[in-house]
């Protein structure tokens, strides 16, 4: 493969790193515009989700004009798989946050209470695993993506404890039903940034080892 | 008109299986069933010297029954050495000399008193560029069995072995005519039919297609695919993206030494060794 390949494969690399940064940022934004109730931030989280649309279409066509020309093999194949995965799991994660803060203006923690603390606990262990995800992409060492793996219980667990808390009490509480379906809207969406930053984490290990870890056991 | 059917209340309907869900994904680039696989050829410690230079250093190497296994590396790293050892064509280099030990079906082919005309009959050779004999199609394919003696049915034996280098349909009707009327690809695979008519149980292939345009190149690949449920393909190439189509196993080897061997998906996705790494990635080379 020639040396222009190899460049053009880093600066795809670090493109789609700096993609990565920006949806981070936008997640915490909106994680900050529905706890802070702050609706500007949640107008620009909807704004920034637009650059992170227009730059997933032009990753992705990178990635197919290198496979199509150069049709690379081993860690340049693998790298540039990932990239293509990765891109996909980032622009849903942004997506994720658009939901996140077009609930800003509704979700009432004083409704919602107890809901809205175990909401609180999940939102900083999500940006958590992205960063963690997204330091695992950067740096490209399995050990940095296995801390990733670890933490999705947590957010599973907690997802799991608002459902099982919002059932009997939404059946109390009819009158409040809107204010619970917020809250179980902004958790499901952090549940579901989650699962994206867990496929980076599990295609850190991938372009790494070239082992496919999904849907093991762990 | 009521239709009383519609009223009647129906069984739920079960959704039907998804019968395709866990089934096993065909592995390219075979599209035909394989035989089951034995050792045909091994190399033991193989070193094979032009004087004092040894172009192969050490060579350990099996060779499985109907499968391609395709020799990569960068030139002059011994890769057609080996290949040319495999029939002792290298006995025809007045300075090239042979250490370890080379079995074909367990015999050591380098052993004293081992007949060379007669390995070179079941292990035959395919070269870079298309060599034709200046005669007919016809006696291209018959003349190799015809002075080995074969006492079965020529014609049948020409057809058989045209077909099976898919070339038949193209020239069925001129087999007196010079192969040299013949295009580059189609003189290349007569020259798979002329070594196929001899029954042979191995091919050797050293860069087959490397004077071949991109249409020739595929059917010759297309052929190879077909040809492993028959024969035994050893194909050596510069070209990774072929060996990576066309070949069951992959052994990559730099300046004169197996560096490593094992499944071709294995050793172009996750190679284990990092000089084979940096070789497929154009790294080196």
């Amino acid at each position: 493969m020639t040396a222009h390949f190899v460049d053009m494969l880093d600066d795809l690399r670090r493109r789609s790193l700096r993609m990565a940064h920006l949806v981070e940022e936008i997640v915490r934004e909106a994680c900050e515009a529905v706890f802070q109730a702050d609706v500007e931030k949640a107008m620009r989280v909807v704004q920034r989700d637009n650059d992170v649309d227009a730059e997933e279409v032009l990753v992705e066509s990178e990635v197919i004009r290198l496979l199509a020309l150069y049709q690379p093999v081993g860690s340049d194949l693998r790298l540039l798989c990932t990239v293509l995965k990765v891109n996909s799991d980032l622009e849903r994660i942004a997506d994720c946050a658009v939901n996140i803060a077009e609930r800003a203006r509704h979700v009432d923690a004083r409704t919602v209470a107890g809901l809205y603390e175990v909401l609180r606990q999940m939102g900083p262990i999500v940006e958590h695993m992205l960063h963690s995800a997204v330091k695992a992409y950067g740096s490209q060492v399995v050990d940095d993506a296995q801390q990733v793996l670890l933490e999705e219980d947590a957010v599973d667990a907690l997802y799991g404890q608002i459902i099982r808390r919002l059932v009997p009490e939404a059946s109390i509480s009819p009158a409040k039903i809107a204010a619970f379906l917020d809250v179980l809207s902004v958790a499901k969406n952090l549940e579901r940034i989650a699962d994206h930053a867990t496929n980076i984490a599990e295609d850190v290990v991938y372009v790494c080892t070239g082992e496919i870890v999904r849907h093991r056991a762990r | 008109m009521v239709n009383v059917a519609e009223d009647q209340p129906t069984a739920p309907v079960e959704a039907p299986r998804m019968p395709l869900l866990r089934m096993p994904i065909p592995r390219p680039p075979s599209k035909l069933p394989m035989p089951s696989s034995e050792c045909v050829i091994r190399a033991e410690d193989l070193s094979i010297y032009y004087g004092s230079f040894p172009a192969v250093r050490e060579v350990t190497l099996e060779i499985s029954s109907h499968r391609v296994t395709a020799i990569i590396g960068p030139s002059g790293c011994g890769k057609s050495t080996l290949l040319r050892s495999m029939n002792r064509m290298n006995d025809f280099v007045a300075s090239a000399a042979a250490r370890g030990k080379l079995l074909y079906r367990g015999r050591d082919i380098y052993a004293p008193g081992f007949d060379a005309v007669d390995l070179r009959r079941r292990i035959g050779m395919v070269f870079q560029k298309p060599n034709p004999f200046p005669k007919s199609i016809y006696k291209n394919v018959a003349w190799g069995a015809a002075i080995n003696g074969y006492q079965g049915n020529l014609e049948e034996l020409v057809e058989r072995a045209l077909q099976q280098a898919a070339l038949w349909d193209e020239v069925k009707d001129k087999l007196d005519k010079s192969a040299y009327e013949l295009s580059g690809g189609q003189q290349q695979r007569l020259c798979i039919a002329r070594a196929i008519a001899l029954q042979p149980d191995v091919l050797l292939m050293d860069e087959p297609c490397s004077a071949l345009d991109p249409i020739a190149t595929a059917r010759i690949e297309d052929l190879i695919d077909k040809l492993k449920t028959q024969y035994t393909v050893v194909l050596v190439t510069h070209n990774m993206q072929q060996a990576a189509r066309v070949s069951d196993r992959t052994a990559f080897m730099y300046m004169g030494e197996l560096v490593e061997v094992n499944d071709t998906t294995v050793m172009f996705t996750r190679p284990g060794n990092k000089r084979t790494q940096d070789y497929i990635t154009g790294r080196f080379g």
